[in-house]
């Protein structure tokens, strides 16, 4: 139990470092080409910035996760955190006590890696009981609390085997278990869940959630995947090219993200965005998509008229569970949209289709369409579509939500 | 799929059993035709006719042999290989796991210098290392045989081969686990090296013993000769007394035979792994 702070953190690799070449690498394979482009590494005279001036505040007992593309310096923080990278500057607290100088050993955290990173010649027993041993614990006390962590992750009859006969589900068990007895201030995980099946990670996903309940200890975890840092986290930090682009909990993030980013990355399917005009008529806003006026929500009007934003482009943000279907004789504002790609997910229904020059994704609940499109769309059908005024996110050129931000 | 369905083909495998057992006696014969002759008078042995076992058994040939130090050169030459294989062995799989996990200045200068050690033929070096070791005077002293083949660079080279293969989150984990970097290395790194030195173990063992030319540029003086100096030593004196010379040679490979019997797991583990993760 512990609280964490990081104030202004900063890593840098030098130039030429074989560290700057790797991060420059995985840089270049984020994402499409495009974002490419755009994630470029911030490259100064020092070198290759991996992470800008962190601050964040950590608080005791809390689960905090981090998230964000491959390359965007989540790892990389997690690691200053575990004392396994240097602090180019900064400071980091873990207990009220700076720890930028401390040794991994002495910082009182555990980590459990991607890879698990289990000690192939050591039995279960052995891997669990390892970190105690080098702190010279007594042997009645390292049984006792390796029997004790067996017994939460539920590995007891393993204990006299190797990790090679384990499934990769017992090893990150095992994993985990190593890092339990420890009895960690902090708890740090690397991306943890990325090595097993999609099966077995929404299990441990779920093991995670119930350990939590049970050790009382503050939580830093990192992955890509947004599903499990909605699922899992307290709040969640959200980064980009080594800058925190949003912090906040898992429902702040997703209704109400601060800028494009933020809102495209949480949230699956993906968010939609529309280039817009934003309208300012007889003291009320609208936002015109191809040519068509959507009147927007009381809120939106009230945090944009407190907000004097100017009329302008805008970029219209919409989930596709809030774009809903409608008839094309209807006489509310509506788009008309080509299906391309009609994908069953069970219970809903994704479909791709194209705006003008936009794709959009609807996400339709199969119940609710007539019998001849329960079963999906063809492509090419013309489908109508609406949204409800208050449920779109805008943003401003710069890509800040116009609100919210 | 398709050297399954052959290897359970009993015509295949007759064949390839032949084949195998012909190639064993191709090279167990020189090795049985010491022994056998080791036990025979020298009057059988020069016979016109030779004998593939001995007729009239005979212990003379050992008795003339431990009239000879011989136990001495067996013991200065168990002792020369013991020494050189396990120095080599631990400086080899330090070096090789600094080389494959650490960072330092001229770290790839440095593995380039190994790598082209590797490529210069003993003949070139001999001289220069006698002079080393006439320096350091060490000449005419079993050290001077084994201190050369320590830092023996195929086996750094095998080493870091074997060392790149540990998982940097496994070094990472036992840094966290609080182990010092000596730790480290006993408790994580060298068991999972284990392997890549046996191997070694077994190479550096055969080598040392078998490095004649070294041991005879190095020793002069009949009690630190080694067991193959010594042999040759006698066959010079004595006017090719086979029976001597074959009765020395079967003392001799016995050491070789046993460290061979203990490693050989690791020795054919070694050279696959080597050569596959490389």
């Amino acid at each position: 139990m512990a609280n964490v702070v990081l104030k202004n953190v900063q890593k840098i690799y030098p130039h030429g470092s074989r560290e700057n070449k790797k991060e420059q690498k995985k840089k270049a394979k984020s994402g499409a080409v495009q974002e490419q482009q755009k994630n470029q590494p911030v490259v100064t005279q020092d070198g290759v910035i991996a992470v800008h001036d962190f601050n964040l505040e950590i608080a005791d007992n809390e689960f905090i996760v981090l998230v964000g593309p491959s390359g965007c310096g989540k790892s990389t923080t997690l690691r200053m955190i575990a004392g396994l990278e240097e602090i180019t500057s900064g400071e980091l607290y873990i207990d009220g006590r700076l720890v930028n100088d401390v040794a991994p050993k002495d910082r009182d955290i555990a980590m459990v890696f991607q890879s698990y990173a289990l000690y192939p010649h050591m039995t279960v027993y052995k891997n669990m009981a390892f970190g105690l041993e080098l702190r010279k614990e007594k042997p009645e006390i390292i049984d006792q609390k390796v029997r004790e962590a067996a017994e939460i992750l539920d590995i007891t009859h393993y204990l006299d085997r190797l990790p090679k006969a384990l499934s990769g589900g017992q090893r990150q068990r095992v994993a985990i278990g190593r890092a339990i007895v420890r009895d960690p201030k902090v708890f740090l995980m690397d991306e943890p869940l990325s090595n097993l099946d999609a099966k077995l990670r929404n299990q441990m996903r779920a093991e995670i959630i119930k350990l939590r309940q049970r050790i009382k200890t503050t939580f830093v975890y990192v992955t890509h995947d947004q599903t499990e840092a909605m699922t899992l986290g307290d709040r969640i930090v959200i980064m980009k090219d080594g800058f925190i682009m949003q912090v906040g909990t898992p429902q702040e993030v997703f209704d109400r993200p601060e800028n494009l980013f933020v809102a495209a990355f949480i949230g699956s399917p993906q968010m939609n965005f529309f280039p817009a005009e934003l309208v300012l008529e007889d003291g009320k806003y609208l936002a015109r998509i191809s040519g068509v006026d959507f009147p927007l929500g009381a809120d939106l009007q009230s945090g944009l008229s407190q907000k004097k934003v100017q009329a302008g482009p805008i970029i219209l943000g919409i989930r596709p569970e809030h774009l809903t279907l409608c008839d094309s004789a209807t006489t509310e504002p509506h788009l008309k949209a080509t299906v391309e790609v009609c994908e069953m997910m069970g219970s809903t229904l994704h479909l791709h289709a194209k705006v003008a020059q936009n794709e959009v994704v609807l996400a339709v609940n199969s119940v609710d369409l007539p019998p001849e499109h329960r079963y999906g769309f063809k492509p090419g059908e013309e489908v109508n579509f609406s949204f409800n005024g208050n449920l779109p996110h805008l943003f401003g050129p710069d890509e800040q939500n116009l609100i919210y931000a | 799929m398709k050297s399954q369905i052959k290897a359970h083909n009993p015509i295949y495998r007759g064949i390839s059993i032949i084949i195998l057992f012909a190639l064993a006696i191709f090279f167990f014969f020189p090795l049985f035709w010491i022994i056998s002759g080791s036990f025979k008078p020298a009057i059988e042995i020069n016979s016109a006719t030779p004998t593939l076992f001995p007729i009239n058994f005979t212990l003379d040939n050992y008795q003339r042999l431990f009239q000879q130090p011989a136990l001495l050169w067996l013991f200065n030459t168990v002792f020369m290989a013991v020494m050189a294989m396990a120095l080599t062995c631990l400086t080899a799989a330090l070096s090789g796991y600094v080389l494959a996990k650490k960072r330092f200045f001229g770290q790839a200068v440095l593995f380039s210098l190994l790598v082209s050690a590797m490529a210069l033929p003993k003949q070139v070096i001999l001289i220069p290392l006698l002079r080393e070791m006439a320096f350091l005077k060490l000449h005419d002293n079993l050290w001077a045989v084994i201190l050369p083949t320590v830092g023996w660079p195929f086996g750094v080279f095998l080493m870091k081969q074997f060392s790149e293969t540990i998982p940097g989150e496994m070094l990472e984990a036992a840094k966290i686990d609080g182990a010092s970097e000596l730790r480290t290395f006993t408790s994580v790194v060298l068991p999972i090296v284990k392997p890549g030195v046996g191997a070694l173990a077994i190479f550096t063992f055969i080598s040392s013993w078998n490095d004649y030319f070294l041991q005879l540029i190095m020793i002069n003086s009949t009690p630190k000769l080694t067991i193959s100096l010594g042999i040759a030593k006698l066959q010079a004196e004595m006017s090719t007394d086979f029976g001597l010379i074959m009765a020395g040679a079967a003392l001799a490979s016995i050491p070789i035979i046993t460290v061979f019997l203990i490693f050989q797991k690791y020795f054919t583990q070694g050279i696959t792994m080597g050569a596959v993760k490389g």
